[in-house]
């Protein structure tokens, strides 16, 4: 990977990419099927038929309310 | 950078004392990322950097990784995604907390793709990488929490092998913004990403997110990516993989 850097004054001003990123996990696959099915479902830990949750970033204050919370508690 | 992380294990290593070396590795790649990239710290490189106390040849090389791959989102994403965000005097700071999450927790996933025979989804904030060790075996069940209602779910995801993102205004405030307005989107609640390495399903969250009306036709541009976009009437765009 080379970056070309813009220094002025001190402070960087322009971070240029003259190639790409070397980033392995770039050109790694995603499964197939792997397509967000639709639902409608209250959340419970007990009956939810899912091992983790993903939404708009948890910060450690909101953890201890949330779903994934729960979930880490019930071990599945 | 005060975000949860939580690690599932099933197969040969799921409670074990290989299992424990790497994820106390796992931490220990986060813990470092937080020393040198958080924004909250004074006396991180970044914090120096912005603060054009120091040079990017006195920082950490990941430093120059990070600031590559958000200008690389910033040329895709037309500028809406951006590490530079107005300062609250007027200055342009450098926040490239858009960027280093999802690369922080891909790096601190290559740890436990070294147990053998061991699936593993690593979560940290609400975005995780998944993996199978057997590409056949039961997928993880990532479940898409309802922007309007953190108790309820919008989709379940499948994943075997590959990583999923979210970004969206709940939990944390209206915190990402078009970088070429400085506000926030309106037309959309969340953007869920599905890629192959969480570093880019954050980046493309993060953007499509930022690029409000526009989010769902530009992730259909984006190679080995698919995804959910919710908007802000509770409808939904389900955004199918495109081949490269």
């Amino acid at each position: 990977m080379q970056v070309q850097i813009t220094v002025s004054g001190g402070q960087v001003t322009d971070v240029e990419v003259l190639e790409y990123p070397d980033d392995d996990g770039r050109d790694r696959q995603i499964n197939a099927r792997a397509l967000p099915i639709l639902v409608s479902e209250t959340l419970d830990a007990q009956s939810a038929d899912i091992d983790v949750v993903s939404g708009a970033t948890y910060t450690s204050e909101g953890y201890t309310s949330s779903l994934q919370s729960a979930l880490d508690q019930a071990g599945l | 950078m005060g975000m949860p992380v939580s690690l599932a294990l099933r197969g040969r290593h799921a409670d074990d004392t290989a299992a424990r070396t790497a994820w106390a590795g796992a931490l220990a790649v986060l813990r470092e990322a937080d020393r040198v990239f958080s924004t909250y710290r004074a006396d991180s490189d970044v914090s120096r950097l912005s603060r054009g106390e120091s040079g990017l040849e006195d920082c950490a090389p990941e430093v120059a990784e990070v600031l590559a791959l958000g200008a690389m989102a910033e040329r895709d994403s037309s500028g809406a995604f951006s590490v530079w965000r107005p300062g609250p005097d007027g200055d342009v700071v450098l926040d490239p907390s858009g960027v280093v999450k999802g690369w922080a927790v891909e790096r601190a996933a290559a740890l436990l793709r070294s147990l053998d025979g061991t699936d593993f989804c690593l979560s940290a904030g609400g975005d995780m990488v998944c993996s199978t060790a057997d590409p056949d075996a039961e997928p993880w069940r990532v479940g898409i929490e309802d922007p309007a209602d953190p108790r309820r779910l919008v989709a379940v995801v499948p994943v075997s092998s590959g990583a999923v993102a979210t970004s969206g205004r709940a939990h944390r405030g209206e915190h990402v913004v078009d970088a070429r307005t400085g506000r926030p989107p309106a037309a959309v609640a969340s953007v869920t990403v599905i890629a192959g390495s969480l570093t880019w399903a954050d980046i493309d969250a993060t953007a499509a997110f930022a690029l409000g009306p526009e989010a769902a036709r530009w992730l259909e541009t984006r190679p080995g990516r698919c995804g959910l976009v919710v908007w802000a009437d509770g409808t939904t765009t389900t955004v199918h993989p495109v081949s490269r």
